[in-house]
């Protein structure tokens, strides 16, 4: 289930980045053209297959709940911790992309 | 007139906030703490062991001790060990014996004997609280279920009022006083709406076959107990025939159970005329086996010859709605991370509540901020939240306290348990009344800091199950409350320090009135 947390954290990070005044607030530069849109598509994208896999492994009744408990704990997380560690949130949102694919790849 | 609907929401979101804020609070703090209700039970009576469990042998074991002590009894009940839940409970109907002629006895599965542990209702009172509130039967659940729809009513006049709430969803933005508090209440209460709204309508659910009684009265009258019996798929055990037959043993009829069901946890059992040839026993599977809350899955037998008589009915999707509602709420089903996730969120419900009724005052102390007095009815509201949100920490402190320092054979044991919270919660009342606000605050969040970071060493003085023994031996819960408590304190602390340093309100609310926009705007970029 970690994997799938990672994803869905991920995902949510990738929807606060699709949005301009986040992007420029958390990466001191304004997006390049057609970067907020491909970052809300990998944002749903990542929600989406974070709740795929999570359904697939605990089946509906478990993977539902848990999914939305792990994604509600994620972006909580992530508004509540922003203020105070910007870069070492992004830095966990940038291994959560990697790591998240990884653990749920092989702990199946 | 454009804005009419959204200013008629926010009157009503603002207004049955502050006057249900104080009750939800503590509707909310007790039913968080109910998710670890076992835990909490552990850490008040130490003195029952945890053993590897074996439903065969605890079956056994219960048996024994009933048949030995209970025979003349009409009805027993069994309840069974847990991961999360040590005890062996038996429990059996007497009209010579016990409180309301029922007798309760905690068993050791090992030894077969009764535990002596202290009286002690742990996180039963806490669970029992939060729907009932103390109050005579019905009135508590009235009000509680009552306080539920005002809540449901709250997070929906909620959305409406919000007007960012995609362009805001993940601004929270610290510092900045009102605007913070603002962002605070807003951010905890989208980001965890899914629980909120969860938690609130399937309250509504679990009572409403008391809020809405009117369709199962119209087609059973008064007899509701044949509706869930037709509902659930249960009978009636008939009378007892007055001729005496050996009970069968029940660990062959939990084989049985384990044939038709393989795997299933048995949560409950109950065994009617045991001893007579009209014996009953009914297998009720416990509730940690599903997401939904099946009441319906149970097994009956003939106490007498062991055939199975009935099984519970397969479930409408009717009920099947109301089930899942009812165990999402109740969270059996959840595992340690998922428990301590369904907590926090708890935890974030309550927040969502007390933010919003210090943002109530808050809002409004900023117009009389120059001035020497606060007008009544806000040094009112100020007095009711002090008590209600850090006085109830120190209410639910005092349980604790007394649990560890009341005698062991005090008549009435459990009773001065409770009696501890509501004194505690009464005094910070008092204590409220006399001190101003900030110093209201800070002394009693102070003084919960100290209660909470010294529990794990009272409980460690007072008994040999503190953090050098649980954490050794792996007991978890043990471990897990005192950790808890430990970091609550800590938590407190940080809250009293701020509140307790910063300059008087009155001062910095003026300060920060008197500034200049362009400073203000100046400090935002």
């Amino acid at each position: 289930m970690l994997g799938n947390a990672l994803i869905a954290f991920a995902g949510f990070v990738a929807l606060c980045l699709a949005m301009e005044k986040h992007f420029s607030d958390l990466l001191g530069r304004k997006p390049r053209p057609g970067q907020l849109r491909l970052l809300r598509v990998v944002g749903w994208l990542l929600l989406m297959l974070s709740l795929a896999l999570s359904v697939h492994l605990r089946g509906w009744a478990h993977g539902l709940v848990e999914w939305t408990a792990v994604t509600m704990a994620g972006v909580t997380l992530w508004v509540f911790g922003l203020p105070y560690q910007p870069r070492l949130l992004l830095g966990l949102a940038a291994a959560s992309g990697v790591l998240g694919p990884l653990l749920a790849v092989f702990a199946v | 007139m454009k804005e009419g609907f959204r200013q008629a929401m926010a009157w009503l979101h603002t207004w049955t906030g502050l006057i249900f804020g104080w009750l939800l609070f503590a509707i909310f703090l007790t039913g968080t703490l109910s998710y670890f209700k076992e835990e909490i039970t552990h850490w008040s009576q130490p003195e029952v062991r945890s053993h590897a469990l074996d439903p065969v042998n605890s079956l056994g074991v219960a048996q024994r001790y009933l048949q030995d002590n209970a025979g003349h009894s009409g009805t027993w009940f069994i309840r069974m060990p847990n991961a999360r839940e040590a005890a062996l409970s038996v429990g059996y109907r007497d009209p010579n014996g016990g409180p309301r002629g029922f007798v309760s006895k905690t068993l050791d599965t090992q030894t077969g004997q009764p535990v002596e542990a202290r009286d002690s209702r742990g996180g039963e009172f806490f669970y029992r609280f939060h729907f009932q509130l103390q109050m005579p039967h019905p009135f508590g659940r009235w009000l509680s279920t009552f306080c539920a729809f005002i809540m449901l009513l709250g997070l929906v006049t909620g959305i409406i009022t919000h007007k960012k709430i995609f362009k805001e969803f993940f601004t929270f933005r610290p510092g900045k006083g009102q605007r913070s508090w603002l962002d605070g209440h807003n951010a905890i209460g989208v980001l965890v709406l899914p629980f909120h709204l969860m938690i609130s309508y399937s309250s509504l659910v679990l009572f409403m076959y008391m809020v809405m009684p009117a369709g199962i009265m119209a087609s059973y009258g008064n007899d509701t107990d044949k509706y869930f019996n037709d509902l659930f798929g249960r009978n009636d055990a008939p009378k007892a025939a007055q001729v005496a037959t050996p009970l069968v043993a029940l660990p062959s009829l939990y084989a049985k159970v384990q044939a038709l069901q393989p795997g299933a946890r048995i949560g409950n059992i109950q065994v009617q005329n045991p001893g007579d040839s009209n014996a009953r026993v009914t297998f009720t599977q416990s509730a940690a086996d599903h997401v939904a809350y099946r009441r319906s899955a149970n097994w009956t037998f003939d106490g007498a010859s062991g055939a199975l008589l009935s099984q519970g009915k397969p479930e409408s999707g009717a009920m099947m709605t109301a089930f899942s509602f009812a165990g999402l709420h109740m969270g059996n089903f959840a595992g340690p991370w998922l428990r301590w996730l369904y907590f926090f969120f708890g935890v974030a419900g309550t927040a969502v509540i007390g933010t919003g009724l210090v943002m109530w005052l808050g809002k409004r102390q900023l117009k009389h901020a120059k001035s020497e007095h606060m007008p009544g009815e806000l040094r009112l509201v100020e007095v009711l939240n002090i008590a209600s949100m850090s006085g109830l920490l120190l209410a639910v402190a005092g349980f604790f306290w007394a649990n560890r320092l009341m005698p062991m054979g005090v008549e009435g044991r459990s009773d001065w348990e409770v009696n501890a919270f509501f004194i505690a919660w009464g005094l910070s009342l008092v204590h409220a009344v006399l001190r101003s606000g900030r110093r209201a605050w800070g002394e009693q969040l102070a003084l919960g800091a100290l209660a909470f970071t010294l529990l794990p060493l009272l409980n460690g003085l007072t008994t040999d199950r503190g953090l050098n023994h649980s954490l050794p031996e792996g007991d978890w819960a043990m471990a897990g409350f005192d950790l808890t408590a430990l970091g609550t304190g800590l938590f407190l602390a940080w809250l009293a320090s701020k509140m307790l340093r910063s300059p008087k309100p009155v001062a910095k609310r003026a300060a920060r009135a008197a500034k200049k926009p362009s400073t203000e705007t100046a400090e935002a970029s």
